[in-house]
């Protein structure tokens, strides 16, 4: 407790010398220009994927579960493979980005355009538009304002991730943020996670306003454009990428690491599980008093901060700062985990519980109920739904997360992968991309089933 | 009408947050640098902030007269495939990176520090511990740095072998991923004991970012050869002298700020050979 203590005031106060703040302003604008940048390609390439899913042809299938495919791979790995084909740099970054994004975006977008109303959708159809016009004029209509919060919610993650795997190219937030951790200079790691706070507050404001505005979403194309084109890959070595990504065919394992896969496979469902579940027993109390129909503004807006500063550092960044407190080891990366995880479902389930329909709840108050039964009997079920969603796929996202966290010496197959990775055992390092990638589409599959069991609707 | 001056006074942060970024975005960038330069994350010059980096790029820029990107990745893998792929001219590299380095793609060595000819790995514990020896590990949670170190996993890893003792087997062993990670995880007591870095050991002490009453070292491996500066199979001689004579050059007195940053305090010319020993332990251990 001592240690935690000392661990926390460390960071306090926060480096916000001219000196500094000068200093940070390059890894800032790379980190926001891989982000962009990444986003614009996610989009461009993610969307049209998405309305061929939405628009139910065939072959959607396989499309699907090749999106699925490649958010099974760690972005981290994803990052070396950048960097193996176009270089170490913030084009490497990008690029990553990009593809985990594309794979992100189409995938959820085609969730939504599939819960969509089909009734307009075939109207189109029978008047004998083709399946363009039906995906440009029928899909993107019906669900523009969820299209624009999910959008502006992947580009909050994507801004996260470009922190973690611009640094795999050497640059950005990251390595600043991994240096000064490293280096235990721990007022100047607060400015950047001030900084990151700050951009993912930003970011909220941008989904508030193209909610109300979506024609500003325009606004953003020119940033993305010209984030593209500075951070643009400026090499290619076609020759080094296949015969490097040659040497991870075929996948292969030797005989004694076969026999240790299912304990790996176990701490990584471990992790994940436990990151979760204390995620979740944090978040309910959070989620309630940050909801602005059931405590007031003022303590709302105090704990959103709290949970935005939770939420505004990676997975991987906690591990890093909890080292001293709870050791290597998968406590660690649990605790790195619900960490993140509480600031991300508290958020979501205050909004859930926000959005509870009023009519319900004034039915209830009009019985003369006071505020407490209120909550209790009608805001908190109401919501709890919505709120489960989220849980369940917060706990595929941290399926993945599990294994990234491997890289500060949590353990589990992200911890395999990793070290078979850094010591250049390619056709190891593809093994256990495999793996992870059975592990999340068994999560996927099974969470699918569970929606479909209880009826629930996909949700991000 | 509040409404609306909210949604002005949100629209203009963001814009502020967005498009102040892309505006001065081609400024974060250096233009068109000559030669790229490339640290692993075990060098010294991740465990300070970028500002701290600057003198040693202004050495090396002023010293060559080329134009110089220091590029710190954090993780040696893509240091190492960066100079495979000629993403970067010159890096530093350990022991172990080199020796793959070396038989993959080729990599030149060129100098090294005058203490890595002479290099250990300390083993670490709690000043309280009952830990003594290297024997007294049985049985005891460890730390290592990361799993591609040389002195934070090959040779502690090594010494323990020959001590008898089977470090996946008898030890609870894991990877901090760095030297400072293992050396905070000691002092914590969140592990029995670990193995790191001499530099980073002293550099740590020196500035209190570890606290000596707290560690003590009881294992010092035998010395064996760490570090070393690379240059990429198709660099030119030419350039190649440059970048040597900027380290060469290095004077203790009159360039501590650089060498501060690359903890050492004299380099020297590095030779292949001398790696050889290195690369049987290695072999040995199957990490390579």
């Amino acid at each position: 407790m001592n240690a935690a203590l000392a661990l926390i005031a460390g960071f306090f106060p926060p480096d916000l010398g001219l000196s500094y703040l000068g200093a940070a302003v390059g890894p800032v604008l790379q980190t926001m220009g891989m982000a962009m940048g990444g986003m614009l390609i996610a989009i461009v390439v993610g969307l049209p994927l998405a309305m061929i899913i939405g628009s139910r042809v065939r072959g959607a299938r396989v499309l699907y579960g090749a999106l699925t495919g490649i958010r099974a791979v760690p972005d981290l790995t994803l990052a070396i493979l950048c960097v193996v084909v176009f270089g170490l740099g913030p084009a490497a970054g990008m690029l990553a980005l990009a593809i985990f994004y594309t794979a992100m975006v189409g995938k959820v977008f085609a969730d939504l355009f599939m819960a969509a109303d089909p009734r307009p959708i075939e109207a189109l159809y029978a008047t004998g538009a083709s399946r363009i016009s039906v995906s440009i004029f029928g899909l993107v209509p019906l669900a523009v304002k969820d299209l624009l919060s999910l959008g502006c919610y992947s580009l909050e993650c994507a801004v996260r991730a470009a922190v973690i795997v611009g640094a795999v190219g050497g640059g950005g937030l990251g390595t600043e943020l991994v240096g000064t951790l490293n280096g235990f200079q721990f007022h100047r790691a607060a400015t950047i996670i001030i900084i990151l706070i700050l951009l993912v507050g930003s970011i909220d404001s941008l989904s508030w306003i193209l909610r109300r505005a979506p024609k500003f979403v325009f606004m953003l194309l020119p940033l993305g454009l010209v984030s593209l084109w500075v951070y643009r890959p400026q090499f290619f070595a076609f020759g080094h990428a296949v015969s490097t990504i040659g040497a991870m065919f075929p996948p292969q394992l030797p005989s004694s690491a076969v026999g240790e896969i299912p304990r790996l496979i176990g701490e990584t469902i471990l992790i994940a599980a436990g990151g979760t579940a204390f995620a979740v027993v944090a978040a309910i109390p959070l989620g309630i008093c940050s909801a602005r129909n059931i405590v007031p503004n003022g303590v709302a807006s105090a704990v959103r901060l709290a949970l935005e500063t939770l939420r505004a550092v990676p997975e991987v960044v906690w591990g890093l700062i909890l080292v001293t407190v709870v050791g290597v080891g998968p406590v660690a990366g649990v605790f790195a985990l619900a960490i993140h995880t509480a600031g991300v479902l508290g958020k979501l389930y205050a909004e859930s519980f926000e959005n509870v329909e009023c009519d319900a709840v004034h039915a209830i108050e009009a019985t003369g109920a006071g505020k407490l039964a209120t909550v209790l009997f009608a805001i908190i079920p109401l919501g709890s739904g919505a709120a489960a969603i989220n849980t369940l796929f917060r706990f595929e996202w941290n399926l993945r997360a599990a294994t990234v966290v491997g890289m500060i010496g949590a353990g589990g197959i992200g911890q395999a992968l990793y070290n078979a990775q850094q010591l250049f055992f390619y056709n190891q390092m593809m093994a256990y991309v495999l793996i992870t990638w059975g592990i999340v589409l068994f999560a996927e599959w099974l969470s699918t089933l569970t929606r479909r069991r209880y009826g629930w609707m996909s949700a991000i | 009408m509040r409404n609306r001056s909210a949604f002005i006074g949100r629209l203009l942060a963001v814009i502020l947050a967005f498009a102040g970024s892309a505006a001065i975005s081609p400024q974060g960038m250096a233009a068109d640098p000559a030669i790229r330069v490339g640290m692993i994350p075990d060098a010294g010059a991740t465990q300070v902030s970028i500002e701290q980096k600057a003198p040693l790029r202004d050495h090396l820029a002023k010293a060559t007269g080329l134009n110089v990107e220091l590029i710190i990745p954090t993780n040696y893998n893509a240091t190492v495939e960066a100079l495979g792929n000629g993403s970067l001219d010159f890096a530093y590299l350990g022991g172990l990176t080199y020796v793959i380095a070396h038989e993959k793609y080729g990599v030149v060595p060129m100098v090294q520090r005058e203490s890595d000819l002479q290099f250990h790995s300390l083993f670490i514990t709690q000043t309280g511990s009952s830990i003594k020896s290297l024997a007294d590990l049985k049985g005891k949670n460890f730390a290592y740095g990361d799993i591609v170190s040389t002195s934070g996993h090959l040779m502690p890893y090594a010494a323990l072998t020959k001590a008898g003792i089977d470090s996946d087997k008898d030890m609870k062993s894991r990877y901090t991923g760095s030297h400072p990670a293992t050396a905070k995880a000691v002092e914590s007591g969140t592990v029995d004991a670990g193995a790191m870095d001499e530099s980073v050991y002293q550099a740590m002490i020196a500035d209190g970012s570890l606290d000596k009453s707290r560690v003590r070292v009881f294992y010092t491996t035998p010395p064996f050869l760490d570090y070393v500066w690379v240059a990429r199979k198709d660099v030119s001689a030419a350039a190649r002298q440059k970048f040597e004579a900027a380290f060469l050059a290095l004077q203790k007195g009159r360039d501590d700020k650089v060498l501060e940053i690359l903890r050492g305090t004299k380099f020297i010319r590095a030779n292949d050979a001398l790696y050889n020993d290195l690369r049987k332990i290695a072999k040995e251990l199957k990490l390579f």
